[in-house]
């Protein structure tokens, strides 16, 4: 057998929401036994699906702040900017990917920070391309309810 | 864990009540939030000649508290309210001494034969939704309409001006000391609520804090029988509440049912009507913004406690998880809406 992780994950926690919690007496030990069902079932998305959302979000981040450094004056974070441009993520590994993440987040807000204080054109146009990543990234970020 | 506290229990509620004993039975954990255990309780005694056999709810702080959150002014949230005649439990003792059961906790009247929707659940109402609408989102202006200073709550943490800042700079702290990760749609609703102020308050009001479907029991026939957790209680903006109320994480995935109860305009005339207040639209958007930020920072915060180990019942994963990733959701499609 070759381990399908996600596949365990989801027949887990469907025996532990459908079969076992309802057996446990009603009140805090069932209703823990039920989430905790639920928890495994997002686990099983996130093993499917947690790399490539990870890697993709990534991706259009450093494209988009790559992109951003035209619009931006400020010469400090323009360097900062630019030292994005071509970089890309060596490992596939969830906490390299995190690793990652964690810093092109932190240059968004520093770069969507300093978009909000300009009132012309080209700073709204770069706040709409920022709001459509945050966006896409947070319906990919979504977690689907088991049965839902 | 529930065979150690009886005992306790029992010799505590016998001291408090002056007799012998005090004999507690099925003692029972139930769901009640992460940043209070819950217990359902019978305490049964003898008293000037009577028996008495009482359905009671302990509830009692966890080891680890999610919010940092006042249970005096949780107990006294409850003395208020019930005294006022809203449904609320009626509270029986308030102890703030570790010695009886190793942490705070307090004691209330069980109000039974009652059910708590779960905000899992797609329609928990059914039929009674009209029904329990209404009454929810009338009792919600009857808390709006009180006088926190006639009630006995005129101390109460909050501001009274500018409560919108008060409550901005708690919620951003928490996010500051609790976020294991950025957060640029929280920072970036946050940045936007200081920019866009809302209109001064029409009112000083008690904010029930966390007023939303799953925080009330209901009985068969739709009746509305007790307001719950009152725990993050405080003065401030009324539109507060009635934001987080309509908040679309509690809408049962119907958003067009705040609450999973009534229409969004039904809703609101059902506030105003009992509060006497107005719902600007401006400014109920700017609360509307504010309670998605708020649970976001809350969810952070469930995130924190659960990642690292001091507080991991599964709720606080489900919060950081799921509720984390809903109101990303909520707040990227808003706040672009509107061109932030």
């Amino acid at each position: 057998m070759r381990p399908e992780i996600d596949k365990i994950l989801e027949t887990t926690a469907a025996q532990l929401m459908t079969q076992i919690a309802p057996e446990l007496p009603p009140g805090y030990t069932q209703s823990s036994a039920g989430l905790i069902g639920m928890m495994l079932n997002f686990c099983a998305q996130e093993y499917e699906n947690g790399a490539e959302m990870r890697a993709s979000e990534n991706r259009e981040l450093r494209n988009l702040l790559a992109e951003l450094e035209a619009t931006v004056e400020d010469v400090r974070l323009r360097v900062k900017l630019g030292a994005v441009m071509g970089d890309r993520d060596a490992s596939l590994k969830i906490s390299d990917l995190n690793y990652s993440n964690a810093e092109l987040k932190k240059l968004l807000i520093e770069t969507q920070a300093y978009l909000e204080t300009r009132d012309d054109e080209k700073a709204r146009l770069a706040r709409r391309e920022i709001w459509a990543v945050l966006k896409a990234s947070a319906k990919a970020r979504l977690l689907h309810l088991p049965g839902m | 864990m529930n065979d150690d506290i009886s005992p306790r229990l029992g010799r505590y509620m016998a001291k408090m009540l002056g007799i012998p004993a005090v004999e507690i039975d099925s003692l029972f954990r139930i769901s009640g939030g992460a940043s209070r255990e819950t217990y359902r309780f019978a305490a049964r005694y003898y008293r000037d000649g009577r028996a008495y056999d009482r359905r009671l709810i302990l509830r009692r702080d966890p080891p680890a508290s999610l919010i940092d959150t006042e249970r005096a002014n949780e107990f006294r949230a409850y003395q208020a309210f019930h005294k006022l005649g809203l449904p609320v439990p009626e509270p029986v003792v308030l102890e703030l001494n570790t010695e009886a059961l190793d942490r705070p906790f307090f004691i209330m009247e069980e109000v039974q034969n009652c059910t708590v929707a779960s905000i899992l659940q797609p329609d928990p109402y059914g039929s009674l939704a009209t029904r329990i609408g209404d009454q929810f989102f009338t009792t919600l202006g009857k808390i709006a309409k009180a006088d926190p200073d006639k009630i006995g709550l005129g101390d109460l943490e909050g501001a009274r001006t500018e409560s919108w800042k008060h409550e901005i700079a708690r919620w951003e702290r928490e996010i500051d000391e609790d976020e294991r990760e950025p957060q640029p749609i929280a920072r970036a609703a946050i940045r936007w609520l200081k920019r866009h102020p809302p209109p001064p308050a029409q009112k000083v009001s008690v904010v029930h804090g966390d007023y939303r479907t799953g925080n009330f029991l209901y009985d068969a026939e739709g009746n509305i029988r007790a307001i719950l957790d009152w725990e993050m209680t405080h003065l401030g903006d009324p539109l507060e509440d009635l934001g987080w109320a309509l908040d679309p994480l509690w809408s049962h995935h119907n958003p067009a049912r705040p609450a999973g109860t009534v229409s969004r305009e039904n809703a609101i005339a059902f506030w105003e009507r009992a509060s006497g207040l107005k719902a600007e639209p401006r400014a109920l958007f700017w609360w509307e913004i504010f309670a998605s930020l708020k649970g976001l920072a809350i969810w952070i915060s469930a995130a924190r406690e659960y990642g690292d180990g001091r507080n991991t019942d599964p709720v606080n994963l489900f919060s950081g998880w799921y509720c984390t990733a809903f109101h990303n959701k909520v707040l990227a499609d808003r706040l672009s809406a509107v061109g932030a």
